[in-house]
């Protein structure tokens, strides 16, 4: 047993923390989240994918890494609160990698090398993160419906839409979407509403729709627990390291045991978070059979234990933990939305509990 | 990265799973509840049961040959305790002796102590017991004040000693003592010393369980001899924290094992109340479920960097206070959901059969105090792993 990264992986997780120590450090993404109208660096996901970061889910053979590298590279952007669609371009290529169609395997050579943001467009409710059952179609190579919560849908070079008829690749028509912005607390991911009535190509339906959407579903949730592991854990760091300078009643408040005690809670949901995570990536790669209920309990952990220690991190900074120009708040818009799209928690725990098969 | 286990390792459990449904002829938790049984018919249960596992070769495992063992790797370890727990065996009474003294004579005994103490430790002739806090000396444990005085061939310990589980039973007791009465750590020695003399009581203490496998232990000028002083005069902090390094490194597997088959009784509960469709009990039970996997995903975490040669190092707090905490939650939860059902006691024909639901509930609640508190581990993580200051 083992738990460390292997060699390969380890570089892979270092390197991309140099990567974005450069290219993409927390001021930097500030600055991206609140000007770039885009919402993120383009310039960024040109290099990430001419370094072949988009196709870390793909087999060796098309590129990939496995999961494990997948979940290690999204525990670093987490770090950074990297502002952008890099999960959602990511389950996208892997999606297109499963289709034959000519269309889609144009679209993967673009959207491998970062030249073209395809995502995927799935939920259509207000009220739940959980896609569900589609209402939008597709008829006569026409896609028809409204999809909501959209990730970087306005920015979107082609959607993989969810319809009742099968998964759906539908590139921007030459007019643009017909879609508007639905900004949450999250600057780091933008939103849209997207109706569409527009052509599309199908690139799976019924069984094989079905199972695209499974392994997207899972895949999406591990993305999402590392992305949550790296918020919480560089949460957990300022904040201790914050403790550490403030000085109150003559000495640094971190020397006080209610915070000290706050801050262990933290790490004890953080650590938990990395254990349940690198595991379950570890069963995405090498144990199919547990890794659907494995991914579900990593979910369900990250999710809940992202709050507490980003929620916690603002408390601990006293009143500037509350303004717009420190850190903190940063981290906990960025969790809300990874805690409630990718598998909500309250949709892990039932998967965990019909894993066991109760 | 690898969180498998090797084809040896699920050889070894094959094997233990194939022994246990050879000898483990019924449950402890049915065990315990039957009314032909008092407290001392179970000790001797469990008696026999250790020296089941002694002839069997799973005590001791991971010692030497030479002390009884088969140098077994702390996975081998785990994995036996995971499969014992799984199966719902009885507890060796001498689980202390095992489990911490063992470890410590190897590391810090003389070679007739090994010889002297060791093999009735492991057939279960002579029970031990620890005699470490004390009244006014629980999570502060080096503020301890039991003193010892020099007596010829011998020392002479005053004092008193308190929360000695398993204590109306032992044979021995291994005691902190101190030969400086100044020096806070360097004054204390490890005697290991027989109960049955003049000198030494032991009463036990009546828990809010209702047992009594606690006692308080009066010392009144007992004897322990010279020879009997484990590592150095003034050595006895040393010893006792390679000692209880063994009791935070232990069982990572095992508590995971045990609350899966708490939750598979909770669930039975539940189907058979007709509330497992209701969403709110679904969504507290898989939250137990999650939260207890969460917990066996840190064990083989911790497994695997001590397989990988890495010491065990403070995270094992995050070990206890996960599991203790948790089990409380899991009692709550159970109580709360069961209904009063889950309360009665277990000598009724109402109560559930499969989990003793209201001595768990009771008995959880000394987790989070025993073996270092909730708030003494998060004491430990804040100084240790994130490296805040001392005020």
């Amino acid at each position: 047993m083992q738990f460390a990264l292997d060699e390969d992986r380890a570089l892979l997780a270092r390197s991309t923390r140099e990567l974005l120590a450069k290219e993409a450090p927390l001021a930097t993404n500030r600055q991206i989240m609140e000007s770039e109208p885009a919402g993120y660096s383009r310039a960024l996901f040109k290099q990430l994918g001419e370094l072949g970061y988009p196709s870390l889910l793909l087999t060796e053979e098309q590129g990939g890494l496995g999961a494990v590298a997948f979940a290690a590279v999204l525990h670093e952007m987490g770090r950074v609160a990297l502002p952008g669609p890099f999960l959602d371009l990511a389950l996208a290529i892997k999606v297109l990698a499963g289709s034959t169609s000519d269309a889609a395997k144009k679209c993967l050579t673009k959207a491998s090398a970062g030249e073209a943001l395809v995502v995927l467009a799935r939920n259509e409710s207000l009220t739940t993160g959980d896609a569900g059952a589609p209402t939008a179609t597709f008829s006569s190579g026409t896609v028809r419906g409204v999809k909501r919560f959209v990730p970087f849908g306005l920015q979107a070079d082609a959607l993989i839409v969810e319809t009742t008829g099968g998964l759906v690749l539908v590139p921007k028509p030459a007019t643009g979407w017909n879609a508007k912005a639905m900004p949450t607390i999250d600057h780091a991911q933008r939103f849209a509403e997207v109706t569409l009535d527009a052509p599309g190509t199908l690139l799976c339906e019924g069984e094989a729709a079905c199972q695209a959407i499974g392994e997207s579903d899972q895949l999406g949730a591990l993305g999402a627990s590392a992305l949550l592991l790296g918020l919480m854990e560089r949460a957990l760091e300022i904040t201790v390291a914050y403790t550490m300078e403030r000085k109150a009643f003559g000495g640094p408040i971190a020397g006080f045991q209610a915070l000290q005690h706050r801050a262990a809670d933290m790490l004890l949901q953080t650590e938990s978070a990395r254990a349940s995570v690198y595991r379950a990536a570890f069963a995405a790669e090498h144990q199919p059979e547990q890794a659907a209920y494995l991914v579900a309990v990593a979910k369900a952990w990250a999710g809940p234990a992202a709050r507490l220690v980003c929620g916690e991190a603002i408390q601990m900074h006293g009143g500037v933990g509350f303004t717009w120009e420190y850190d903190p708040h940063v981290y906990l818009k960025r969790v809300k939305t990874l805690e409630q799209f990718y598998g909500s928690t309250r949709a892990q725990l039932e998967h965990a509990l019909q894993s066991k098969g109760w | 990265m690898d969180l498998r286990f090797t084809p040896e390792q699920e050889k070894f459990r094959a094997e233990v799973r194939g022994w246990l449904a050879a000898n483990l002829t019924r449950p402890w938790s049915q065990e315990a509840r039957d009314p032909k049984h008092d407290a001392n018919s179970l000790v001797e249960l469990r008696r026999a049961w250790q020296k089941k596992l002694h002839a069997a070769g799973y005590l001791g495992m991971g010692w030497a040959p030479e002390w009884g063992g088969r140098g077994a790797s702390e996975v081998e370890e785990a994995i036996l305790q995971e499969e014992l727990y799984r199966a719902d065996a009885p507890q060796i009474p001498n689980f202390l002796g095992i489990s911490l003294l063992g470890p410590a004579l190897i590391h810090h005994g003389s070679e007739e102590q090994r010889r002297r103490f060791i093999p009735k430790m492991l057939d279960g002739s002579e029970i031990w017991c620890q005699g470490f806090s004390e009244p006014g000396s629980g999570s502060d444990l080096a503020s301890l004040r039991a003193r010892a005085e020099p007596d010829g061939e011998h020392f002479r310990i005053f004092g008193q000693k308190v929360w000695t589980t398993f204590g109306p039973w032992a044979d021995w007791i291994f005691v902190l003592a101190r030969t400086d009465m100044e020096d806070r750590y360097g004054g204390i020695t490890f005697f290991l010393m027989p109960i049955a003399q003049k000198g030494v009581e032991m009463r036990g203490i009546r828990q809010i369980t209702g047992e009594s496998e606690f006692g308080e232990v009066f010392f009144d000028g007992g004897l322990a001899r010279r020879e009997h002083i484990v590592g150095k005069i003034g050595e006895g902090w040393k010893v006792a924290m390679t000692l209880l390094g063994y009791e935070r490194g232990g069982s990572t597997l095992a508590y995971p094992a045990e609350y899966d088959r708490y939750l598979g009784g909770l669930a039975a509960g539940l189907s058979e109340n007709g509330l497992m469709d209701r969403a709110d009990v679904r969504e507290k039970l898989g939250r137990l479920v999650v939260d207890n996997e969460v917990m066996r995903g840190n064990g083989m975490r911790n497994l695997a960097n001590i397989a990988s040669g890495n010491a065990p190092g403070p995270e094992s707090s995050i070990e206890k206070i996960f599991w203790s905490e948790y089990a409380k939650r899991l009692t709550d939860t159970a109580l709360d959901l069961l209904g009063p059902q889950a309360q009665l006691l277990d000598t009724q024909p109402g109560a559930r059969a499969d989990v003793n639901w209201a001595y768990e509930f009771l008995w959880t609640r000394a987790g989070t105090i025993y073996s270092g508190s909730s708030e003494i581990q998060r004491n430990i993580i804040a100084k240790r792993v994130l490296r805040m200051p001392t005020k």
